[in-house]
């Protein structure tokens, strides 16, 4: 393959052949050199703090690869078989009335946060409002059937946490939405997230959904891992322990419990069991915990700058954060 | 980064996530259930850069690099998709142990809302595993484990001059790894930290209790050292 791409090449230049160092240089050279000192490596990292660190980091990317390639499979199969009229004419006109539409169908996608942005890119690509793909991009991976079921299973003594749960997520995702609508500004998102794909009509259907696929893990996957990068450092190196002495201070374990589940980046299907295992606390920090985590955490916020921008991402982030502890106390002082 | 670098790094990465499937290894980082996942998600990524990787090799060098300049915004942080695979392939991270029992919270507090328990099984030495041995002890008062001879397996761990069998439950990854602790009395194996052993013995009657996060106390009898399981997570 690369013989014939190398007689191409160098038929099209002129003149003698220039060494031209390109990515796939330095790729095969960063493999050569881990080879080499793989042992050294391997060494370096014989520290019980730093191997639990890189378990957890391939554990983080291992659980969510899956999940982000079925969000990119999404994304390309709606970039190849939904034209934008269809999906306008699916959605409210009004977009004050498209975003709770936007929340409730994030039910139907079943899978833990990495699937939901690149899908909710491709819905902007395709015309949807911002304000309804952004809500749908925080709604998914809160309230789909798996995680409300993990939840249940989790939670077994006190059912309404479920319900808290899923209430306060929807409510998350639509105030952020209705937010969206009255102070968004569309230079904050990256001119590229928003380019318009070029026009497809004359290409195989298949080879959109193949490129538009591949091209969105490509954008997506190093981000991710960057995500997976923070969470293991900090699941590593920040110590849980002295939470539990928080006991009753509500307002603090609020607080702490919404910024732990920013930089503990769990999957959304997961982080039920954990929130269970904060016994001391009341119910509420613990649903906070639950409400945020869905909606901001590094991994997530790591992934958004990558797809929306960093401009984006260091206003949405912390604007979702807020809201997410605000919705989640208001749910859980009524529900709980 | 080139289009040619990135369908290497994609072919790279899916045969990561097989390698790790087919060799058993994502035992250590996930739980079993997702199994088809990860070779699902494996095989599509090996697809789809096999697919651009034979367009482009069709339609020849020329039109690919005109394509590459359409997404000419391909940021650097592709790169890091090497890090997972370097990672599994070169250093391939051993199972969590006991850095995350000493570390954790919540000792065995998890088991203590699980009420979802039958009879115990009948036998002169009932093989349990430690969520249910740690659910039981926890929660269950009436005391059915009591008198009966349990056998638990796990990896030693110390602290505070005490000696414990430990444990690690998943529910998705290793990244929301929870504890499960059980003290031992009696014939305390005098094996290293970290080593997986088979114990046999019985509880000491209402040990577990608020005061000490629930870790109920084991009377050992016998203790073999065995090779870490196939899964070394229960969940």
């Amino acid at each position: 393959m690369t013989i014939t791409g190398e007689i191409r090449s160098s038929k099209r230049r002129s003149g003698p052949p220039r060494l031209k160092i390109t990515s796939l240089e330095v790729l095969c050279a960063i493999l050569v050199l881990a080879l080499l000192f793989q042992s050294r490596l391997v060494d370096l990292l014989d520290v019980p703090k730093l191997r639990t660190a890189s378990t957890v980091f391939v554990a983080i990317c291992v659980q969510a690869m899956p999940f982000l390639v079925l969000g990119v499979l999404i994304s390309g199969a709606i970039a190849a078989f939904v034209p934008a009229s269809a999906l306008r004419r699916l959605l409210p006109s009004k977009t004050a009335l498209a975003v709770p539409v936007a929340g409730v169908a994030g039910v139907a996608l079943p899978g833990c946060e990495c699937a939901s942005v690149p899908v909710a890119r491709r819905l902007m690509q395709q015309g949807v409002a911002p304000a309804v793909a952004l809500t749908f991009l925080l709604a998914a991976p809160a309230v789909n059937p798996i995680v409300l079921v993990s939840t249940a299973v989790a939670f077994n003594d006190t059912p309404m946490m479920v319900v808290a749960r899923f209430v306060g997520s929807l409510l998350t995702a639509m105030v952020m939405g209705w937010l969206w609508v009255r102070f968004g500004k569309m230079e904050w998102i990256a001119e590229r997230a928003l380019a318009r794909l070029g026009d497809h009509s004359g290409q195989n259907k298949w080879a959109v959904f193949a490129e538009s696929a591949r091209h969105d893990l490509v954008d997506a996957g190093g981000f991710l891992v960057l995500g997976g990068l923070f969470a293991a450092a900090f699941k590593t190196f920040v110590p849980v322990a002295w939470m539990q002495t928080l006991g009753g201070q509500i307002v603090l374990g609020v607080i702490v419990m919404a910024l732990l589940a920013v930089i503990l980046a769990l999957c959304s299907e997961a982080d039920a069991f954990v929130a269970v295992a904060f016994s001391a606390l009341p119910l509420l920090p613990r649903l906070v915990f639950l409400v945020v985590g869905p909606a901001v955490d590094v991994k997530l916020i790591a992934l958004q700058a990558g797809a929306f921008g960093k401009s984006f991402a260091f206003r949405f982030a912390p604007a979702t954060f807020v809201v997410a502890i605000l919705c989640a106390v208001l749910t859980g002082v009524v529900l709980l | 980064m080139r289009r040619e670098t990135q369908n290497i790094l994609l072919v790279l990465l899916g045969g990561a996530l097989l390698k790790i499937s087919f060799s058993g290894l994502y035992l250590r980082y996930v739980q079993k259930g997702l199994l088809p996942l990860l070779i699902a998600a494996g095989a599509i990524m090996i697809g789809l850069a096999l697919f651009a990787i034979i367009r482009d090799i069709r339609a020849g060098k020329a039109a690919a690099a005109e394509d590459d300049h359409g997404h000419s915004h391909s940021s650097r942080s592709t790169w890091l998709m090497l890090l997972p695979v370097l990672a599994v392939f070169l250093i391939s991270p051993p199972a969590l142990g006991g850095d995350v029992v000493s570390s954790a919270a919540d000792t065995n507090q998890t088991q203590r809302s699980r009420n979802l328990l039958g009879e115990l099984p009948s036998g002169d030495v009932i093989p349990l595993s430690m969520t249910e041995f740690v659910t039981r002890t926890a929660w269950d008062e009436s005391g059915t484990l009591d008198g009966r001879k349990v056998k638990l397996t796990g990896f030693l761990t110390r602290a505070e001059g005490n000696t414990f069998v430990a444990r690690l439950a998943i529910s998705c990854c290793a990244a929301d790894a929870r504890p499960l602790k059980v003290k031992l009395t009696g014939d305390v194996p005098s094996l290293p930290d970290e080593q997986w052993v088979e114990v046999t013995g019985q509880v000491v009657p209402k040990s577990a209790n608020e005061q000490n996060s629930w870790v109920p106390s084991f009377t050992v009898e016998a203790s073999t050292s065995v090779p870490e399981p196939v899964e070394p997570y229960e969940s």
